[in-house]
């Protein structure tokens, strides 16, 4: 049950944080540099985005359920149980950052969501 | 192409994060004798973080989820979040190779099949462009046009 609770923080937390950061970075625009300086410049403006850090908190919410999962459980079990992350994301990129998802796209995700649903069955010994 | 080099590390990051945080916690977890209950109390909690912070292994497995979300939110700048978590998810079938190498954890032939499965899927992902919505310092690319 604990570990049906954490595994659920793990996954809306990381489906928001991911929403969130990407619209925090495509606020930034394009990176396409390899300069030092202009590197740590899009740094300082990515940690001083607002949706960037709310996007972090929801990513550290997501993390530590996942630490606290990974004390109880199998790091193969609990990976896996995870997959659902990908609907809801795509979901969330869809409707909040207006992302076209192709039929392509879709049955790629499915595919990924398939594989994740057998590699989670566990092993018998 | 700057898409998949970045990609490619970030994943393999990813991958030999989780077996050193695994690595880490599990010894922890091993050394505490309690087992685990709900009603964990402050100093408990508390005394497993100062253990935590302690471990080689835990702080390599966080630098290297770091390098991981450094590169992820670097692509995120430029492709589709649609697109780059779904090719993230190869960073699964190295997990569970890295499990069964490197933890001794069992891998029946239903997940083998299963990691097949998500490396088709991240082909078809990988073909449907990566970019449909424009960014202010990119131009949308014509449909299905790989850059």
């Amino acid at each position: 049950m604990i570990i049906a609770l954490l595994i659920a923080l793990v996954v809306l937390g990381g489906s928001a944080g991911d929403v969130f950061i990407t619209k925090g970075m495509k606020q930034l625009g394009e990176i396409s540099t390899l300069n030092v300086a202009r590197l740590a410049s899009i740094l300082g403006r990515a940690l001083t985005n607002r949706y960037f850090l709310i996007g972090v908190v929801f990513m550290a919410i997501s993390y530590f359920s996942f630490l606290g999962a990974l004390r109880r459980a199998d790091l193969s079990l609990v990976l896996p149980a995870t997959s659902i992350s990908f609907v809801i994301t795509t979901i969330g990129a869809r409707f909040f950052l207006k992302e076209n998802i192709s039929a392509m796209r879709w049955a790629g995700i499915l595919l990924v969501c398939i594989g994740v649903a057998l590699i989670s069955i566990p092993s018998q010994p | 192409m700057k898409t998949a080099a970045v990609l490619i590390t970030a994943i393999v990051a990813q991958a030999f994060g989780d077996v050193c945080l695994t690595k880490g916690m599990k010894a922890i977890a091993a050394l505490d004798s309690s087992g685990a209950g709900f009603s964990e109390s402050i100093s408990r909690v508390s005394h497993i973080a100062l253990q935590a912070i302690q471990s080689p292994m835990v702080w390599a497995g966080t630098l290297l989820l770091i390098v991981f979300f450094v590169l992820f939110s670097a692509a995120l700048s430029w492709a589709d979040l649609s697109f780059v978590l779904p090719a993230t998810a190869f960073g699964y079938v190295l997990n569970v190779a890295a499990g069964y190498y490197f933890l001794s954890e069992l891998v029946s032939n239903t997940r083998w099949a299963g990691a097949v499965i998500i490396t088709l899927g991240v082909l078809f992902v990988s073909r449907s462009g990566q970019r449909t919505v424009e960014t202010p310092r990119g131009k949308l690319p014509l449909p299905g046009v790989a850059e």
